[in-house]
């Protein structure tokens, strides 16, 4: 569904991503593992198209989409939601919903009637908000809801373009554990034939949603294979995991 | 994003009878006051689509409103193309312009975008003020209004023409409202609070800055349109920037993203100037002091103020009826 071969990407001197090589099948959940700065997000932007590696290819659904910019790379089925959120902050939740669901059925150009009333965007928006339990928050402005709601709809947002590839860069990054665990749950209910990528820190979400992990370090992937794998791997233990066995 | 509350229609009522009852008891100066309102209230209202919804705060639009009038008039003159057909040239090529400088001029924002208009504005500006073809600093007269002499009305006589200015106005208002309820005008809206999450959405984001450009454009066209038909000449000072900047004071003034506001600014303004300027030439210091007041305040222009005014005083006899019954016994 979604492969990379050999994605090279530096500024200056700094080489963040080296010859980085992936491949997801259709519906697989993966998860990146890796400390910071190593270049996960990097990763990302240059899968959705925000950054234009120096070498390399990424393909989707068997078509190169290297070349393609981010809002063609969308349309095709790539959605990515944010490590910081990035919403319409002076909308309610039901509009944010809307603008992405209006995009996904061809309605956020049309001139002769309002995207946001039509049907099947309405449908979206109420199936998306079932899905990341926003349905209490639907008439809510972005600014009157929790820090954690706010990740819920920053996921629900990216879910509503109906993707086959969905980037999550850091879903549960600042909530608590009680709303990390009501992650876990969503992230699961997901449907299946959804494809995952998901960057994330909270060990216990990556090993209860993988079904296959990667790890990153100094931009090269030094591990890829099956949660249970990585878990046994002493290199992981040293680079990445050891605070986490420790604790 | 755009919603109409009933206090805005309200507002909204009440401005189009202040207006009717003007156009039908005025006297001559009154009636000319009230379409110098009208053809700019249409000019603020084509700026507030753009700035208050979308963010793209546009130095040419005074420029805008020039290329429909200087279209509608070599047109009409010097191409000899009946009123109707030149009226609607001049519109088309108005949108045309308006939607290539949107396009050039989509991905800059704040003041570069501002820049980047004001240079497209002061582009149009020397051009027909040495063009020959459009009468070069002397401007071009004899330009007919529109003859709907078929149907029985006269647009020559002054009433007839201001109040054909209002259901001209009236129509943009409505197109306006359809654009910003529509598809494309949610999308701009989004494009305005989140331009990077839109496009990771999907949205070809310059295509829609273009798009709603060449529609607000459309409808300062049709303000420069009425502009030539109601001096029946024009001169470059019609596209000078000095009136995109007018236009923007008129916005800010009224209430910058409410649609209503420009048009309240629209009668503020030039009714002070005309009321200043016979007392003191030096009537734009006195504006000034009052745009002034009107950005410190924070409250969103003159109808802005109003309308929080009235949510707040709302909330609290909503909140408290009997504190309000107090109150007003005292």
């Amino acid at each position: 569904m979604l492969e990379t071969r050999n994605l090279d990407k530096s500024f200056g001197a700094v080489h963040v991503t080296r010859d980085v090589s992936l491949k997801l099948e259709r519906g697989e959940r993966r998860v990146i593992l890796g400390p910071n700065g190593a270049g996960k997000t990097t990763l990302f932007n240059q899968l959705v198209g925000e950054l234009t590696p120096d070498s390399g290819t990424v393909n989707l659904a068997g078509e190169d989409v290297t070349a393609l910019p981010v809002a063609k790379r969308a349309r095709q089925g790539l959605s990515r939601s944010y490590q910081k959120n990035t919403l319409f902050d002076g909308l309610t939740v039901e509009e944010n919903l809307g603008l992405a669901a209006a995009i996904h059925t061809g309605n956020a150009t049309t001139l002769w009637s309002d995207s946001l009333g039509k049907a099947e965007v309405r449908e979206i928006v109420k199936d998306v908000a079932n899905q990341v339990d926003l349905m209490p928050f639907l008439h809510a402005k972005v600014s009157q809801i929790s820090y954690g709601v706010r990740r819920q709809l920053e996921v629900g947002v990216a879910l509503a373009t109906r993707p086959l590839v969905l980037l999550m860069d850091e879903p549960t990054s600042g909530v608590g554990p009680e709303m990390a665990k009501g992650f876990h749950d969503l992230l699961n209910n997901l449907p299946r034939d959804l494809t995952l990528l998901i960057i994330e820190h909270d060990m216990d979400l990556a090993f209860d949603v993988a079904d296959t992990i990667t790890v990153l370090n100094y931009g090269e992937v030094v591990f890829d294979g099956l949660p249970d794998a990585a878990r046994g791997s002493d290199l992981l233990k040293e680079i990445y995991l050891g605070s986490w066995e420790d604790a | 994003m755009f919603h109409h509350t009933p206090f805005r229609y309200a507002a909204l009522v009440l401005l189009a009878s202040g207006a009717l009852f003007q156009a039908f008891t005025a006297q001559y100066f009154g009636l000319e006051i009230l379409t110098e309102i009208l053809i700019l209230a249409m000019l603020v209202l084509a700026l507030d689509m753009v700035a208050g919804f979308g963010g793209m705060v546009s130095l040419c639009h005074g420029a805008l409103m020039g290329v429909g009038a200087y279209g509608y008039a070599v047109l009409s003159t010097t191409a000899g193309l009946t009123p109707p057909v030149a009226m609607a040239a001049a519109v088309g090529i108005t949108a045309g312009i308006s939607w290539v400088i949107g396009a050039i001029c989509s991905r800059s924002h704040g003041i570069y975008f501002i820049m980047a208009t004001l240079a497209f504005g002061q582009m149009a500006y020397s051009y027909v003020f040495e063009a020959p073809i459009f009468g070069g600093d002397d401007g071009l007269g004899g330009i007919e209004r529109l003859d709907l002499s078929f149907i029985g009305v006269d647009l020559n006589d002054t009433r007839t023409f201001a109040l054909f200015c209002l259901v001209t106005l009236a129509a943009m208002y409505g197109l306006a409202v359809m654009i910003l309820r529509s598809g494309l005008g949610r999308s701009f809206s989004g494009v305005m609070h989140n331009e990077q999450r839109m496009r990771a959405l999907g949205l070809t984001v310059w295509r829609i800055k273009a798009d709603v450009f060449g529609l607000s454009g459309m409808i300062a066209g049709v303000a420069g349109v009425l502009a030539a038909q109601h001096i029946m000449y024009i001169s470059p000072g019609l596209m000078a920037w000095t009136v995109s900047g007018e236009a923007l004071v008129v916005v800010i003034l009224g209430g910058l993203g409410t649609l209503v506001g420009p048009l309240v600014g629209a009668a503020v303004f030039v009714v002070l100037k005309h009321e200043l300027s016979s007392l003191t030439t030096y009537w734009h210091l006195i504006v000034g002091v009052i745009l002034i007041g009107v950005v410190m305040s924070r409250a969103n222009g003159i109808f802005g103020f109003i309308e929080n005014s009235f949510a707040a005083r709302s909330k609290t006899t909503e909140i408290n009826p009997k504190a309000m019954e107090v109150t007003k016994d005292a």
